[in-house]
């Protein structure tokens, strides 16, 4: 095998897992914070927990219409209450992929490897579109 | 059990506990769980399935990103391996949302249980599914870098790969991406097969790899429910907890565990895959 070669793969490949082993670990730390948050009632949610025994067996276009609760990017605005900074933690996971490929591109285009670098590149530009809900109405 | 006369906080605290278990389990099969997360959650909690599907998908999303970074220092996991093969998974993801509508999805399924089982038997049949790896790269796989080695603790050797038929990979996990688009979940059961029998990638290096692509995939598949509504933070959160702890303890079981036991492990997980697919196009179980 060539060495500089696998060292080569092996350094982006190192990166790759440190940035991911970062930001996993943070997404666990913080999620687990707000869902204490949440499920203590230190932070008031905007459906009541107290309902939700009477809704979580609603299909979601029922649960959505007697909640009020927002589709789309519209939770954002919500994120204060509980439930909506839970759901916002959630919504970080798929963001770890993209922050993760981005970290790589660089990586890869130092070393002189073009084509890794744009597959990298035009996966992040994929998982944009995916977050931007253009694609939801599939 | 009445459900409703169980206290609302036991529920997350049980899906966590079951979270945990199958994080463990999915790793090692080199799959994302959502295939045994749905059906086991759907059938024992209160919750609708459309909650259930939903936090099916972060669930998988969750646990393979948390084994990622166990996966690619061990090596068991190849990032060159991944990227092209996640690119055209997610893109023919996208086209299967898409089109997700106008298929009758019973009939897929059917057809994917059959192909799902039939893969098992493969796996099963095949005495090579746990080989060494492709001796030579075809010229796609070696301008895109496809080999590696790694160290395997419980063969103790360290073992050279590379893989081939790289163009057929690439239209498998675009076939795999497109079937997962048009039903709402994963096909990463799939994925091992795909890696293992087709492209040559020794079964570990396939499940490891695997795990990560389904991350890539998810990835995008999650943003469609997140925009629907369809995320119950009282049920994703303890499932999304869980699955970090237990697939983190799952990937460093996969480098001491033999290949033997984890082929027999994703045989008997494509078996249920497969028939799970089938009785949900036939009807039986939806």
């Amino acid at each position: 095998m060539d060495l500089n070669r696998d060292a080569n793969e092996h350094a982006a490949q190192q990166i790759y897992a440190r940035w991911l082993d970062a930001c996993t670990r943070g997404a666990f730390a913080v999620s687990l914070a707000a869902f204490l948050a949440y499920a203590t009632g230190a932070l008031a949610p905007y459906v009541p927990l107290a309902s939700m025994p009477a809704l979580w067996g609603l299909p979601v276009d029922e649960y959505l219409r007697r909640t009020g609760a927002p589709e789309g990017w519209g939770w954002i605005a919500l994120a204060g209450y509980g439930d909506f900074l839970n759901l916002a933690c959630i919504a970080a996971l798929p963001l770890v992929t993209a922050l993760c490929y981005l970290r790589v591109v660089p990586a890869f285009a130092r070393r002189g490897e073009g084509l890794q670098a744009a597959i990298a590149a035009v996966q992040v530009l994929v998982l944009a579109a995916a977050a931007s809900g253009f694609f939801a109405g599939g | 059990m009445d459900a409703a006369a169980v206290p609302w906080w036991i529920w997350p605290i049980a899906l966590f506990a079951v979270s945990f278990a199958i994080g463990i389990v999915a790793v090692l099969a080199g799959v994302g769980g959502g295939v045994l997360f749905v059906p086991v959650v759907g059938s024992f909690f209160p919750f609708h399935l459309d909650f259930v599907r939903g936090a099916g998908l972060v669930f998988a999303l969750a646990g393979t990103l948390s084994a990622g970074p166990v996966l690619l220092r061990a090596r068991m996991a190849s990032l060159r391996l991944i990227m092209p093969l996640a690119l055209a998974g997610s893109v023919a993801a996208f086209a299967g949302a898409l089109v997700g509508l106008r298929l009758r999805t019973d009939v897929l399924q059917i057809a994917l249980g059959v192909t799902v089982v039939a893969i098992a038997l493969l796996i099963w049949r095949s005495r090579d599914a746990y080989g060494p790896g492709a001796m030579q790269s075809d010229a796609l796989g070696a301008a895109l870098h496809m080999r590696g080695e790694y160290q395997d603790p419980a063969a103790g050797l360290r073992i050279d790969w590379r893989t081939h038929r790289t163009l057929a990979g690439f239209a498998s996990f675009a076939a795999i991406g497109f079937l997962g688009g048009v039903f709402g979940l994963g096909a990463g059961f799939a994925n091992v097969p795909a890696l293992n029998l087709l492209m040559a990638a020794p079964l570990k290096v396939a499940i490891g790899s695997s795990g990560m692509i389904i991350s890539v995939i998810n990835s995008a598949a999650a943003w469609v429910y997140i925009h629907h509504g369809a995320l119950l933070p009282i049920l994703a959160v303890p499932a999304i907890l869980g699955v970090m702890l237990g697939s983190r303890i799952g990937a460093r079981l996969l480098a001491a565990t033999p290949a033997a036991v984890v082929r027999r492990l994703v045989i008997v997980v494509l078996l249920l895959a497969g028939l799970r697919a089938l009785s949900r196009g036939l009807g039986l179980w939806t």
